[in-house]
C-alpha cells in the first residue's frame, strides 16, 4: 500500500515536469503559464490582505502592498494621464488607477474559480448521469441541458440577477446557472467515449456500485480532457463577468471592479481620459489572452500523449 | 432516416425546449417579483391600481393557473402592456427587435468576409508570419470584452480619423423613412430615401465591426483547420497531380469542402451575435433589442426583461435548428441521427 503512494505521487511530480519541459519549447503556452499564475497567485495575495483587513476592522492591510491608497479622493490628481508615478493614470476622483486594478484582482479570480468549479459539478453530474444510464434518463437530461443553452448567457444571467438580485455571489450564481449546461455536453460526450472500455466492465464485475463506478472510475478519466477546456473558460467567465459589471450588475461602488472601471470611465471617454476606459479593459485581455493560450497549450500537450492516463 | 422524420424530430424537440424555456422564464418572474402589482404600479401604489393590475395578471390565483395564462399569452405574442412605455410591449418588440437583427446581420456579412478570408490566407500560407499574425489577431479579439472592442474602434475610427460616427443611429437631424421592416438602412433604400440610407449605413458600420470582430475568430480558425485537413485528403493530390492552377485547388477544392462545418457555426455564430449585441448596442447608443433590454434592466420593468429574453431564445432555438437542417442539407454525405 505505502509503495503504491510512493509510485503516484512520484508520477505527479514528474509529469508536472514534464510539463514544464514541454513548456520551455513552446513559448506562447509559457506566456499563458506565466500571466495565469500571476493573476491568480497575486489575486490569493491580495484577497488574503483584505481579508485580514476585514478581520482586524483594519481596511488598509488591503492596500499594504499596493503603491496607492485605490480609495483615497485626491480631486488635484484627478485625470492624470498614464506617467511615472501613476502607471495606469488616474480617475475622475484622482485615485490611481494601477491599485485600483489591482485591488479589484480578487474577485475576477474567485468568480472565476467559483463559477467554472460549481459548472463542472453540477454539469459534470447531470453529463455523467445522462451518459452512463442512457435512454430516458439521457434523454430528459439531454432536454433540460438543451433549455438553458437556447438562453444567450449574458441576458439569462442578468435576468437571474434581476430575480435574486446584485452582488458578486449573486453574479457568480447567474452564470454558474448559464454556465453548467455546456459541463454537461462535454461530461456526457466523454461519459460515452469511457463506459464502452474495459476497465468500467472490471469494476461492474467486481461488484462496484453505480456512484462507485461514476465518481471513482469515470469521473477521473473524464476529467483529463476537460482540464483544457475549463482553463481557457475561466477566462470566458471573466469576460461575461466583466460585462455584467460594465452594465452595472456586480459589486457596487466603490469596489473597484474591472467591468465597472471600464463603464465608469465610458463616462470620460474619449475626453478628458481615454485610459479610464480602456487600461481596465486591456488587462482584462491580458488575463483572458494568458488563459486561453495555456489553455490552447494543455491540449496540444495532452493529444500529444503528455498525460498518459 | 429521411430528411422528413429527422425534421419532425428536430421539431418535437424544440417545442420541447421552447416550452420549458417559457416554463424557466416563468419562475424566474415569479422570484423576482413575488407580488409585481405593487412593482408596477409605480412609486405611490394607489390601492385600486394595485388591485386592478392584480387582477389583469391573474396575480391572486395559484400558480399553476397563472402559468396557464402565461403560457397562453406567449403563445398569443400578447404580453401585455408594459408597465413603463405604457404601450404593447408586442409593440415595443416590434420596433426594437428589427434594429439588432439588422446590425447582426450586418456583423454576420462581415465574419462572413473577413472569417473565410483570413482563415484561406491562414491555411494557404500554413506556420510562416502571415499565419502567425492571423491567428494573434483574432486570439486578441476574441479574448477582448465586446466593449473595449467597440471603444476601441470609436476612439480610432470615429474620433481618431473621424471618419465614421461613433454612436447613434443615424443622423437625428433627419427624418427616419417609414416603418416598413422596421431596419433602418433597409426602409430607407426600400423607399430611396438616400440621404438617410447614407447616414444610417456609415451608423452601422461600426458597431457592426464590433460584434463581427470579436466572433470572426471562430470561422476564421475552423476554416483554417478544416483546409489544412482537406489539403491532406487524396483528392487534393489528385487534383495537383492533374494539372489544375493552384488557385482553382483552393478555391474550388478545399475552400467548398471547408466550409460545410462553417455554415453550420455561422447558424450558431448568429444566436450568440443576438446575445452579443447588448453590450454593443450600449456603448455605440445603437436603440435596439439589447439597448432595450438593459434599459428594462435598470428600471426593473421586469415583463419587458422577460419578453425580450423569450424573444433571444427564440432566436437561439431557431437559429440551432437551422444549423441542425443545414449541417444535414449541405452534406449528404452526413447521416440524419
Amino acid at each position: 500500500m505505502a509503495t503504491q503512494t510512493v509510485v503516484i505521487s512520484e508520477r505527479r511530480i514528474s509529469s508536472l515536469r514534464l510539463f514544464m519541459t514541454y513548456m520551455r519549447h513552446n513559448p506562447p503556452t509559457l506566456v499563458g503559464f506565466i500571466i495565469t499564475i500571476a493573476f491568480y497567485g497575486w489575486s490569493i495575495i491580495e484577497g488574503i490582505l483584505q481579508l485580514l483587513g476585514m478581520v482586524f476592522h483594519n481596511p488598509a492591510i488591503g492596500w499594504a502592498l499596493l503603491p496607492y491608497n485605490p480609495f483615497a479622493v485626491n480631486y488635484a490628481a484627478a485625470f492624470q494621464p498614464p506617467s511615472l508615478k501613476h502607471i495606469f493614470g488616474t480617475d475622475n476622483l484622482g485615485r490611481d488607477l494601477f491599485s485600483e486594478i489591482l485591488y479589484g484582482a480578487p474577485t475576477e479570480a474567485l468568480i472565476s474559480i467559483l463559477v467554472v468549479g460549481s459548472a463542472i459539478l453540477i454539469g459534470g453530474l447531470i453529463g455523467m448521469i445522462s451518459g452512463y444510464f442512457g435512454k430516458y434518463v439521457d434523454e430528459t437530461g439531454m432536454r433540460v441541458t438543451d433549455m438553458f443553452l437556447a438562453f444567450p448567457a449574458i441576458i439569462l444571467a442578468l435576468a437571474v440577477e434581476a430575480a435574486i438580485g446584485r452582488g458578486a455571489i449573486n453574479a457568480a450564481i447567474a452564470l454558474v446557472v448559464v454556465w453548467w449546461p455546456t459541463y454537461a455536453r462535454l461530461f456526457r460526450a466523454e461519459t460515452l467515449r469511457i463506459k464502452t472500455q474495459y476497465f468500467v466492465d472490471a469494476a461492474k464485475l467486481s461488484g462496484t456500485g453505480t456512484m462507485g463506478i461514476i465518481f471513482r472510475h469515470i469521473f477521473p478519466n473524464v476529467l483529463t480532457p476537460i482540464i483544457s477546456y475549463a482553463t481557457i473558460d475561466l477566462g470566458n467567465v471573466i469576460l461575461a463577468y466583466s460585462i455584467i459589471s460594465f452594465l452595472g450588475f456586480g459589486v457596487p461602488p466603490p469596489y473597484p471592479e474591472w467591468g465597472r472601471l471600464v463603464s465608469e470611465g465610458f463616462q470620460y471617454f474619449p475626453a478628458p481620459a481615454w485610459w479610464y476606459a480602456i487600461i481596465p479593459g486591456v488587462v482584462i485581455t491580458i488575463v483572458v489572452i494568458g488563459l486561453a493560450l495555456l489553455g490552447d497549450g494543455i491540449s496540444e500537450y495532452i493529444t500529444s500523449g503528455g498525460i498518459t492516463t | 432516416m429521411g430528411l422528413a422524420s429527422f425534421l419532425i424530430r428536430r421539431g418535437i424537440n424544440m417545442v420541447i425546449t421552447v416550452l420549458g424555456v417559457i416554463f424557466i422564464m416563468f419562475i424566474i418572474t415569479h422570484i423576482i417579483t413575488p407580488n409585481p402589482a405593487v412593482a408596477w404600479a409605480g412609486p405611490h401604489p394607489v390601492p385600486s391600481i394595485v388591485e386592478a393590475i392584480t387582477k389583469e395578471y391573474h396575480l391572486n390565483d395559484p400558480v399553476y393557473v397563472q402559468f396557464y395564462y402565461f403560457l397562453l399569452a406567449v403563445i398569443q405574442g400578447n404580453w401585455g402592456e408594459d408597465p413603463m412605455y405604457h404601450q404593447p410591449i408586442i409593440q415595443l418588440i416590434d420596433t426594437y427587435f428589427p434594429r439588432t437583427l439588422e446590425l447582426t446581420i450586418a456583423a454576420m456579412i462581415v465574419i462572413i468576409i473577413l472569417g473565410i478570408l483570413t482563415g484561406a490566407i491562414a491555411a494557404v500560407h500554413k506556420n510562416t508570419p502571415t499565419d502567425y499574425t492571423i491567428r494573434a489577431f483574432y486570439l486578441v479579439t476574441w479574448s477582448m470584452p465586446p466593449f473595449l472592442v467597440a471603444m476601441l474602434l470609436q476612439l480610432a475610427i470615429a474620433y481618431g480619423l473621424k471618419l465614421l460616427p461613433a454612436t447613434g443611429l443615424a443622423n437625428p437631424l433627419l427624418s427616419p423613412p417609414k416603418l416598413i421592416t422596421g431596419m433602418p438602412t433597409v426602409d430607407a433604400l426600400i423607399e430611396g430615401d438616400w440621404p438617410y440610407f447614407w447616414s444610417s449605413l456609415r451608423h452601422l458600420i461600426l458597431p457592426a465591426t464590433a460584434l463581427a470582430l470579436v466572433a470572426f475568430g471562430i470561422i476564421s480558425r475552423l476554416i483554417r483547420n478544416s483546409m489544412i485537413d482537406i489539403a491532406a485528403k487524396p483528392f487534393i493530390r489528385t487534383a495537383i497531380m492533374k494539372g489544375l492552377r493552384e488557385r482553382d485547388v483552393v478555391f474550388k477544392h478545399m475552400l467548398r469542402n471547408a466550409l460545410i462545418p462553417a455554415i453550420t457555426v455561422l447558424a450558431l455564430t448568429f444566436a450568440s451575435l443576438l446575445a452579443g449585441a447588448v453590450v454593443i448596442e450600449d456603448v455605440f447608443s445603437w436603440t435596439g433589442m439589447g439597448w432595450l433590454l438593459t434599459q428594462a434592466l435598470y428600471q426593473q420593468d421586469y415583463p419587458l426583461v422577460m419578453a425580450g429574453t423569450f424573444i433571444v431564445a427564440i432566436g437561439v432555438v431557431i437559429a440551432n435548428l437551422v444549423a441542425d437542417i443545414l449541417y444535414a442539407v449541405v452534406d449528404p454525405r452526413i447521416k440524419l441521427e
